[in-house]
């Protein structure tokens, strides 16, 4: 009587440490990734309570980002359209999915997302986690669902104890997935481009580069002779960039009303996001829909080809470098500058770092 | 007749976008979502702002005092104690947001009129700034005079 009685207090005892384990909660054991930015890139990082940055999330994160089997054909992962060699593109104007269709945008680079809120070119996710069930899920992209993926990851070897490492727990859900793959997400940071060493001090531009940064992030004032392309208006900071949706004149009647489907709002009609330009020289082709395959020809479309619309952003408007100009009227050499300092900007550090790289490839 | 009525009304839902509104949420006991009908039947207040091509231009509205207290929010004799931690941030519509302590508009203690203008110049706002912007008075920039404000958040800083 007095063993059954030890037995069930040893087995009730068992059973709620196991229970314990179940909860999902960040194990004490965790340790904290070392987020390394530049002071410059300022502290306005988005990272929610629930899932910090860790050493252990972001293994398996990166693993669920070169993960094939998260497609439901097998063939297809994040790295399919985001390749590190191309600043994570995949330098085509839309991209192949599971069902052999094409996605409606372009692929977005994924630098510096610690710095930006809401995702996609309409800006209609909020934070890493929620995006990141787009993708995944999208019969056009990777079609499986978050359930279907937790059972094949959790039927496999490896992943339910690198998924108790990470969480706490060997139970694999598609809300711990595509926690993992943000906190992954979060640690590309790209901050060692010729442009940043400059900013150091460690790197002295030629000259074209240098009136490159002086055209890229001055007004141009022609009355008293100043020179600007007045990219900063958007484009500004060492980031390249500003959360913010405009529409930049690609179209007078745009085809894709971008930010106007989520918000609902004619004065949205044509907007999308604001990129970054970090690594631009490598994300080819531009725009939403890919359109420009080369600088040169974005150069001239802010420079001479800006379509008027209701929406066009007022930053694009009245913006010359002639007296009474209507258009921002930049020499040929000027636009060799800008394309200069545009370069500078490529960091090959982030395209060759190891820890961002596919770890499933033999070294 | 009906259900041909019905239909074309669904068809026209999908094309037409929605009427420009803003929101004022957070530390407020009243949320509340605002169009250019519920603005035109508040007070009016004009002002003078000195824009980015350098001359003055007139700008009228409702002050936001108005907007803050018809959402609850403490201004006035609650503005004291742990209120006086409170901030409004502006949201606009591209995204550019700009942040205000909630003493700086009241005018219990600024001698601002801070409003926000649906129009100028006896005009509606044009194309690009509007229906909504945000006008400060007297400031050495017109960086936070925003355009296309979509909402007011008041919140807590909490450091």
């Amino acid at each position: 009587m007095r063993n059954a009685l030890l037995k069930t207090v040893g087995i009730g005892g068992m059973l709620v440490c196991l229970s314990a384990t179940v909860v999902n909660r960040q194990p004490a054991t965790n340790t904290p990734w070392p987020l390394n930015y530049p002071s410059y890139f300022g502290n306005r990082i988005f990272i929610p309570a629930g899932n910090p940055v860790t050493e252990e999330g972001v293994y398996l994160g990166r693993r669920l980002f070169y993960e094939t089997r998260l497609s439901v054909n097998n063939r297809i992962s994040c790295a399919t359209c985001h390749r590190q060699e191309y600043a994570f593109t995949d330098g085509k104007p839309f991209s192949t999915g599971v069902d052999g269709t094409l996605t409606e945008r372009n692929s977005m680079s994924l630098a510096n997302l610690l710095w930006i809120r809401s995702f996609f070119w309409d800006g209609r996710a909020n934070g890493l986690e929620e995006q990141a069930k787009t993708p995944l899920t999208n019969p056009h992209e990777m079609g499986l669902s978050l359930p279907a993926s937790a059972q094949k990851l959790q039927a496999t070897k490896s992943y339910p104890l690198l998924f108790k490492k990470a969480f706490g727990s060997t139970m694999i859900t598609g809300d711990l997935v595509v926690k993992a793959l943000a906190q992954f997400e979060r640690t590309l940071i790209s901050c060692n481009s010729k442009y940043d060493q400059y900013l150091r001090g460690e790197y002295q531009p030629t000259a074209s580069e240098l009136n490159g940064i002086s055209l890229f992030f001055a007004n141009p004032v022609p009355g008293k002779n100043i020179r600007g392309a007045s990219c900063g208006h958007c484009h500004g900071g060492p980031k390249t960039f500003s959360e913010l949706f405009h529409n930049n004149g690609l179209d007078s009647l745009p085809g894709d009303a971008g930010r106007e489907k989520i918000t609902m709002q004619a004065i949205d009609k044509g907007r999308f996001r604001v990129v970054t330009l970090r690594n631009i020289a490598l994300t080819a082709p531009y725009m939403h829909d890919g359109r420009f395959t080369t600088l040169s020809a974005v150069v001239d479309h802010y420079n001479e080809h800006i379509q008027e619309s209701a929406t066009l952003s007022i930053f694009l408007q009245n913006n010359s470098n002639t007296v009474n100009g209507r258009q921002l009227d930049l020499t040929a050499q000027e636009k060799k500058d800008l394309i200069a300092f545009l370069h500078l900007l490529t960091d090959s550090t982030f395209i060759t770092e190891k820890r961002f790289s596919n770890p499933f490839l033999n070294k | 007749m009906f259900i041909v009525c019905f239909t074309s009304n669904l068809v026209l839902a999908q094309e037409k976008a929605s009427p420009a509104f803003v929101k004022v949420s957070g530390e407020v006991t009243k949320p509340l979502t605002l169009y250019t009908a519920d603005l035109a039947k508040m007070n009016k207040a004009t002002v003078m702002l000195t824009d980015r091509d350098g001359k003055d231009h007139s700008y009228s509205g409702v002050p936001v005092l108005d907007i803050l207290n018809s959402a609850g929010v403490t201004t006035g004799k609650q503005l004291r104690g742990e209120n006086l931690t409170k901030y409004v941030l502006v949201k606009c519509a591209d995204g550019y947001e700009v942040l205000f302590s909630l003493a700086e508009l009241d005018t219990a203690f600024t001698n601002k009129m801070i409003i926000l203008a649906t129009e100028s110049e006896g005009q509606p706002l044009p194309a690009g700034k509007g229906p909504f912007r945000l006008v400060i008075p007297g400031e050495g920039r017109p960086a936070r005079s925003c355009h296309q404000v979509v909402e007011f958040v008041i919140k807590f800083a909490k450091e």
